[in-house]
């Protein structure tokens, strides 16, 4: 288990290694400039611009540099706000999107599961095709659209819930909802999926041969059984939603990393498109990493031979 | 269950004349793995009905824009900001050309009708709306279309040679994948400036991974089994195996995976577009109509509404006509 | 009538596709206590059907037992609510399955899936129930119980895993034990050692068996009657003796031939020609008739009654009429190396 955990940490440094300069190297090929009135500086003006920003010294260099500040927690500053540091507003900001998420993936996840199951243990039933039937739509509407409707709907038309925002728990709500819908009904289906799956198995006829009641069968067997593999669809999942609520915080104006990012894009800020990028991705691969070693966890088939140098 | 002794006269115990194929015939009518797929897909009604709006919408995508003689950019802001009008069906309250409860065509002394209505520059929705749907479905297609041929060559080869061909290209498939998509497409779009291909590119430039990981897994699977083995030994080279072995048996998967490539190909231009990286006025595309329309959501809802239900619409019919490919393709899964 | 079990005129039918696949169709038979019945017959003849008619186990839909009754004790359990079915199944009847790599749940361990069934019917507190688990497996001849008791499935072999589902089967000291092709996915060697122990156990603990298989030699060394399924029909049933030496119907003939002999004199394996019928359109007639080779024109028309041959044998075929011309059987059906 050791090694395999030395390995993969080995692996994901390098993937994050090669993200950064990656990313770093687009930025040095991007278009424009990234300051505003860059038409009418002189271009001893801009010379002297690029100079305190160090964009003058050859890329190689501003690479090393990159990485060195990096390696010591400093991102640079960002072009937009006065060199104010991009760690500063990652700070800042990404613990409101990681609520986004997480208060929408917990959602979404539990209802899906109990949606999962229901349809699973009732299939071919009306109650199964139902389900079936709404996690389709709900899979295929982008939530930028779900998210207007709702707003259209529920704050517009009828005012239950603010427009924007994100500070008191009804401002929650709708965001939330347009997040969580979509996790639903991906859980669901797999679930359902993992549900018919196991019912067929021959260790659930073992359980009804024994004399166990429905309910037992399902509660002790099935489900335990088909909860297993969910952990691998919530791990990439979860950090699909904290990256692509970028969207729905821009609609609903939440100031959370997506809005940011947004904004960065539009403004050639090159440090902090660099930085928002990077915390994407290391976000990305923890959360496939501890995915992984969860399932390790959990699985008693793959923790104990695990154990065993294989 | 057993006849009565007066049925069974001395006659009938006479050998019968039961001729070699009669024991020998299989019971109910024998059909080709291809024919049962089909014949599974076509009794399936969600995913007929799929077909058929998908079919239509292609159809009104091809000819919808040339209905009125508008083109996509002609504007004309006396007519800004109509709602939809269609003369036939004006009793519907949504196609009556009222909004707020006045008749804005009275009001602006505009005679002609415009089903869809138009948007703030007086550009008419059902020409845009179609042109956009004609946009999103090309740059689905192509991406489609290539992430099939990208993603059938780097899995092929990687399942069917294995080794250290494999390792090298899984390790490269490792580090792409590590990178949220997301990510990958905008830094692409950054570079390359936000247009068609760039789209095209930057969507194929993450969809080809599921693809190819799907190819290498189903070669992986087929190369070690006996048939295979077996026309091996009989002498056919790789080439053979290939075109003639592997790839008809995995081209179900191929198939099913293509079919829900479609749908995230559309979403992830919307989405661009929505976000301001993707199609980019006078051009639209759906997402950048959703995009537009939703400045004037809360004035003119119908603006983000019709381009909302079209692409809607193909999203849920790719994905209802994908599970149905895939219950008519592997029975197994069948669920 | 005093049979431990009695089937009597057992139909299932499953709904499949639009079409009625009728699996069982109007079988009986009795069971006493314990003695070991051994259901033969290829694939697809509906033996494990009945198997699972008799635990109440028809997947229901598509599956729907038609008619007949399944009498334990002189009770029917057809009619037996859901409830009451939970019950006698595990207590009264329990069952093996064919393949014990599955037949398990892999992720509890296995002390646990026997002692479910012990706090279920004999309502014992857990710690009892532990030890008694760790007594079965010692009695099915697990070595070290204490340890392997809190080990999951995977952690045991093929041959441990179908004691282990044998353990959880006798948990209860069942009057029953249906054994679906018990020693079917397992190597030779570890076949012969389970067959010993299911033997072992039955005279220790005098539960029936009914021992579901197409392998004749497991049914030599097991039972002590035999019933022969074809088509979903009981074609031949009789005494092991009667149905090795003396049987008399040709799809009993078939299957003795198709046996392989360690002495045969000929390097072929003789082997039944043609396919079983298709039992959502079952033959008016016999349903081997299209396969046998003394086939006469009423066998396709019609059905064979039963023939009683002696106090425990009877067979369903025309040749035993007295109007069908007279047929030996084959040569080949010598039981060689067998007693």
């Amino acid at each position: 288990m050791g090694r395999y955990i030395l390995k993969r940490v080995g692996y994901m440094l390098v993937t994050f290694y090669v993200v950064v300069t990656l990313t770093f190297l687009a930025m040095k090929m991007l278009p424009g400039t990234p300051f505003k009135f860059a038409n009418r500086l002189t271009p001893e003006q801009l010379n002297q611009l690029k100079h305190y920003y160090g964009l003058d010294q050859p890329i190689p260099v501003q690479y090393v540099h990159y990485i060195w500040n990096m390696l010591h927690g400093d991102l640079g500053g960002s072009f937009q706000y006065g060199m104010q540091p991009v760690t500063e507003f990652l700070a800042q900001r990404f613990p409101i999107s990681m609520q986004l998420g997480i208060e929408s993936m917990i959602i979404g996840t539990i209802l899906g599961i109990v949606l999962g199951i229901i349809s699973g243990i009732y299939r071919g039933r009306f109650l199964d095709w139902g389900t079936v039937t709404l996690t389709v739509v709900f899979i295929s509407i982008p939530s930028f659209i779900f998210a207007a409707i709702l707003q259209y709907c529920f704050s517009v038309q009828i005012r239950i819930f603010p427009v924007i925002g994100w500070d008191t728990p009804m401002t929650h709500v709708l965001p939330v909802i347009s997040i969580g819908v979509g996790v639903m009904a991906s859980i669901a289906r797999f679930m359902r999926t993992e549900m018919v799956e196991v019912l067929g198995q021959d260790y659930i006829i073992t359980a009804q041969a024994k004399g166990l009641s429905t309910p037992a069968v399902i509660y002790k067997h099935a489900i335990r059984n088909a909860m297993i593999p969910i952990v691998t669809v919530i791990g990439p999942m979860t950090a699909a939603v904290v990256t692509g609520s970028l969207v729905i915080e821009n609609i609903f104006a939440i100031p959370g990393i997506g809005s940011q990012f947004i904004d960065a894009i539009i403004t050639n800020d090159y440090p902090m498109i660099m930085g928002t990028t990077e915390l994407y991705a290391a976000l990305f691969i923890v959360t496939i990493f501890i995915v992984d070693i969860l399932y390790g966890v959990i699985d008693p088939r793959i923790r104990v031979s695990g154990g065993k140098p294989a | 269950m057993t006849t009565s002794n007066a049925d069974v006269t001395k006659e009938l115990f006479v050998p019968a004349d039961l001729n070699d194929s009669v024991s020998e015939q299989i019971s109910g009518e024998s059909v080709s793995a291809w024919r049962d797929a089909i014949r599974r897909f076509v009794t399936n009604k969600g995913a007929m009905a799929s077909m058929i709006i998908i079919f239509l919408i292609v159809v009104f995508a091809i000819i919808g824009p040339h209905f009125f003689g508008y083109g996509v950019d002609d504007q004309d802001v006396s007519r800004a900001n109509l709602p939809p009008k269609i003369g036939a069906l004006s009793w519907i309250p949504a196609f009556s050309g009222h909004e707020g409860g006045v008749d804005v065509y009275k009001e602006k002394k505009i005679t002609k009708n415009y089903w869809f209505g138009t948007d703030q520059l007086g550009r008419d929705l059902w020409t845009r709306t179609w042109m956009g749907t004609q946009i999103s479905l090309i740059i689905a297609l192509i991406a489609t279309l290539a992430d099939v041929c990208i993603g059938v060559v780097y899995g092929g080869v990687s399942g069917y040679f294995g080794g250290m061909v494999d390792n090298v290209l899984q390790r490269i498939l490792e580090i792409i994948a590590g990178i949220p998509s997301l990510v990958w497409i905008i830094l692409l779009i950054l570079i390359l400036q936000p247009g068609l291909v760039t789209i095209t590119i930057a969507i194929l430039a993450t969809s080809w991974l599921s693809m190819a990981r799907i190819v290498r897994g189903e070669m992986l699977k087929l190369k070690n089994q006996e048939f295979v083995l077996a026309s091996r030994t009989l002498g056919a080279n790789d080439g053979r195996i290939i075109f003639k072995h592997l790839i008809p048996n995995s081209i179900g998967m191929i198939i099913i995976n293509t079919m829900f490539s479609v749908p995230s190909a559309i979403f992830f231009e919307a989405f661009l577009s929505f976000i301001g990286l993707g199609i980019r006025s006078p051009q639209s595309s759906l997402g950048s109509l959703i995009n537009d329309g939703y400045q004037m959501l809360q004035i003119h809802p119908y603006q983000t509404l019709y381009p909302g239900i079209i692409i809607s619409l193909l999203l849920i019919c790719f994905n209802i006509m994908g599970d149905g490919l895939r219950d008519a393709f592997d029975p197994k899964l069948r669920r | 009538m005093d049979h431990l079990l009695e089937i009597k005129d057992l139909s299932v039918v499953f709904h499949i596709f639009g079409a009625d696949v009728q699996a069982v169709r109007g079988i009986s038979l009795q069971l006493n206590k314990g003695e070991t019945l051994a259901i033969v017959g290829e694939s697809g003849s509906g033996k494990s059907v009945t198997s699972k008619a008799v635990m109440g186990l028809i997947p229901n839909p598509p599956g729907e037992i038609a008619t007949g009754e399944v009498l334990f004790e002189g009770k029917d359990l057809v009619k037996y609510s859901k409830k009451q079915m939970q019950k006698v199944r595990g207590k009264d009847i329990s069952m093996i399955f064919q393949d014990p790599m599955t037949a398990l749940n892999p992720t509890m361990k296995i002390g646990k899936q026997i002692m479910e069934g012990l706090i279920k019917h004999q309502s014992l507190s857990k710690h009892d129930a532990k030890n008694r688990a760790i007594e079965l497996l010692q009695l099915v001849g697990i070595p070290n119980p204490e340890k392997r008791v809190d080990e999951y499935p995977h952690q045991f072999s093929g041959g441990m895993r179908q004691r282990v589902v044998i353990a959880i089967a006798l948990a209860c000291n069942p009057k029953i034990l249906i054994a679906d092709e018990p020693t079917t996915a397992l190597d030779v060697t570890i076949q012969a050692q389970i067959l010993d122990l299911m033997r072992g156990l039955q005279e220790k603990t005098g539960t029936a068996i009914i021992l579901i298989t197409h392998d004749l030699g497991v049914v030599a060394n097991l039972a002590q009657r035999v019933a022969v399924m074809y088509g979903g029909k009981i074609v031949e049933t009789g005494t092991l003796d009667e149905i090795f030496y003396n049987p008399k119907h040709p799809y009993t003939w078939g299957l003795l031939s198709s046996m392989p002999k360690l002495h045969a004199k000929t390097d072929k394996l003789l082997a039944i020609p043609g396919t079983p019928p298709d039992l959502s359109n079952p033959p008016k007639g016999c349903p081997f008739a299209p396969r046998c080779p003394h086939a006469m024109k009423v066998c396709t028309e019609h059905m064979p009654a039963y023939t009683e041959l002696s106090a425990t044998q009877k067979a369903a075929c025309w040749l035993l009429d007295e109007r069908a011309p007279k047929v030996d059987p084959p040569a080949t059906i010598g039981v060689g190396g067998e007693s």
